[in-house]
């Protein structure tokens, strides 16, 4: 089936406030919801210049969806939906969408705080970065020399961030700083297929390539004093953020389930959508809960994947910095690609929904009952990534999120393609004018890292403004990276 | 004639593959996937060998789910491959031997081979086409 063309103008935009517009249900006739898109008018020009629009139109098309298809301010083109999408449909007669999800299921964040200011650690940062680099691969797709049994991948698989902790990689708090305690309960391993195993067999505690990074930053600037100290935060502090998913394995599991879903799909459930990378069946048919378990997997493969991270950079610490260097801790780990069961309240009625977050990251509210009870007077923290070499944000989930599913953006979102940034600046130049900057940047070689440049993304400060003023997140912290450690 | 060029796409990697047979677009598009994404061999060292069989729900399935099957072999195995022979190749089946070498270095890393978008047509001068996206 062909993707289904539209020429949309921006009088067909309703604007609903100064960061939120909307494309109303009659807009297209198999529209079963309007369209939500959370940005600033300026934002919306960008929006508009690439396919985002009409593939985000396309997700207010699948069966079940409620409320609204939404976008978040960092959204671009990318296949299926946009990149930037939350969509929540109805369990008893929505679908499941593995191409929704995505190839990188539980691509996240993971931020560890550290007691060390800047002034402190300075001395001893090129270190820190030239041993993190060593201790953690971040390039080529590539793995660990040793590779795990698939008995391991299997436990790996249904246990999460959980089975490594208790192997002694890793603290309790660590687990309980996690989006679902480092572990989704409904996960099996036998719904993950033996080539999706095969290629996570050496990839557990590696950071891949492409935007995965590992950043040494620091607290640059504090807007809400009191949730940043319940938060351990404070200004001049040194933290850690790590940026990866579930590699090979998670691209496989997505893979080998749009393959499975297409002819269902067509066939069995004769479900109409506009792309075939939907590859959609019902929620609750065997096929759809076989996928929520694959995906659930996978997303505990990720976990696993942080935590492991996690245990080398601790150890990469104490060999810097002395074995007296207090431990980092887990300020949170969250998801921006994934599907979750939740409840909200839709047109006063409570409703189980399959809330589908494609580079969106959750935000739950002060008093949530799946946060942690650190958190239940904060709100769980929401960390953004800025693009390489950019600020980062930390901020804390609201009650005025619930118009977005809870959900916040995931990072400041392309705005130009990886063709057009190769173009306009060279690898080398990209690092010397961070290095001007006084940041470190560690990478095995300059490809790749042109199209990660800075300019070929949206202003983080100008997305993040957007999230705080509409209500879906508030502002605790600015981080800016000291040091870089990329993939190539 | 080219084998392939390069579109535009905001973040991820879109080609359209040229070819005058089936058997060829498939090769091609294998060629075009690895050149576009620079997955370079280790030059000398020995030939490697495998073997594909999948069966697919259509034809343009089977090319994306063709080119899949490949990044798997390039991720477990570290090989990257150069050519395609197809003994056979059917609508919704294919058996295939490639050949490579060792994977040395990746301009960047494919994720996978996506639907969406997917493009099968006969183009100027009879010659297939398809444009294909990836996931990068």
């Amino acid at each position: 089936m062909m993707f289904k063309k539209v020429m949309i103008n921006r009088s067909d935009f309703k604007k609903i406030n100064d960061w939120l517009w909307e494309i109303p249900k009659d807009f297209r006739s198999d529209m079963r919801v309007s369209c939500r898109i959370y940005a600033s008018e300026k934002m919306l020009g960008q929006i508009f210049r690439d396919q985002s629009i009409p593939q985000l139109i396309n997700g207010a098309t699948l069966p079940g969806i409620v409320r609204y298809a939404i976008a978040m301010p960092d959204c671009h083109e990318g296949y299926s939906v946009p990149i930037g999408f939350v969509g929540a449909m109805d369990v008893s007669e929505g679908i499941i969408s593995p191409g929704a999800c995505g190839f990188d299921i539980n691509c996240g964040i993971r931020l560890l705080k550290s007691e060390y200011s800047e002034k402190e650690l300075k001395p001893y940062l090129e270190k820190l970065a030239t041993e993190i680099q060593k201790e953690v691969p971040s390039g080529l797709g590539m793995g660990r020399e040793k590779k795990l049994s698939l008995q391991e991948i299997d436990r790996i698989l249904e246990r999460g961030a959980v089975y490594l902790a208790e192997r002694g990689y890793g603290r309790k708090e660590d687990i309980e700083n996690c989006e679902g305690a480092g572990r989704l309960e409904w996960a099996e391993s036998r719904a993950v297929s033996y080539h999706a195993k095969n290629r996570g067999r050496d990839q557990v505690g590696t950071l891949g390539s492409g935007n995965h990074f590992l950043e040494i930053q620091k607290v640059a600037e504090i807007f809400n004093p009191e949730i940043a100290k319940d938060f351990g935060l404070f200004e001049g502090q040194v933290v850690v953020m790590v940026h990866t998913g579930s590699r090979g394995l998670g691209h496989q599991v997505c893979s080998d389930y749009l393959k499975e879903f297409i002819p269902l799909m067509y066939n069995k459930y004769k479900i109409k959508v506009p792309d075939r990378e939907f590859a959609c069946v019902p929620f609750n048919s065997p096929e759809g809960q076989k996928y929520f378990s694959a995906m659930a997997s996978a997303a505990n493969y990720a976990w696993a994947n942080r935590q492991m991270i996690s245990h080398y950079l601790r150890e990469t610490w104490k060999k810097v910095l002395g074995q007296k260097a207090k431990e980092l801790e887990v300020l949170y780990d969250v998801a921006h690609n994934i599907i979750k069961r939740e409840k909200y309240k839709i047109n006063g009625k409570e409703m189980d929904l399959i809330v589908h977050r494609k580079g969106a990251t959750r935000a739950f509210p002060p008093e949530h009952p799946e946060i942690p009870f650190r958190y239940q007077k904060t709100g769980q923290p929401v960390i953004i990534p800025g693009s390489m070499g950019t600020a980062s944000y930390v901020l804390a989930g609201v009650q005025t999120g619930e118009q977005a599913f809870f959900s916040t953006s995931h990072g400041a979102g392309r705005t130009m393609s990886r063709r057009a940034a190769i173009k306009r600046i060279s690898g080398s130049q990209v690092v010397n004018r961070l290095a001007d900057k006084g940041i470190i940047i560690k990478c095995r070689s300059f490809r790749g890292i042109a199209e990660e440049a800075p300019m070929a993304y949206k202003d983080i400060d100008r997305v993040v403004e957007v999230v705080h003023r509409a209500g879906l997140s508030q502002k605790v912290a600015k981080l800016v990276p000291l040091a870089v450690v990329k993939g190539e | 004639m080219k084998k392939f060029e390069v579109l535009e796409h905001k973040a991820d990697l879109k080609i359209k593959v040229f070819a005058k047979g089936k058997k060829e677009l498939f090769e091609n598009a294998m060629i075009a996937m690895f050149e576009a994404a620079q997955y370079k061999p280790l030059a000398g060292g020995e030939e490697k060998k495998e073997e594909i069989k999948i069966s697919s729900f259509d034809f343009s399935s089977l090319l994306v789910d063709f080119l899949n099957e490949v990044l798997y072999l390039t991720e477990t195995k570290k090989e990257v491959y150069q050519r395609a022979e197809f003994e056979e190749l059917s609508e919704t089946g294919l058996k295939a031997r490639l050949w490579g070498r060792e994977l040395k270095t990746m301009g960047v890393n494919i994720k996978a081979a996506t639907y969406h978008q997917l493009e099968l047509k006969k183009g100027k001068e009879g010659l297939l086409e398809a444009i294909i996206l990836f996931d990068v």
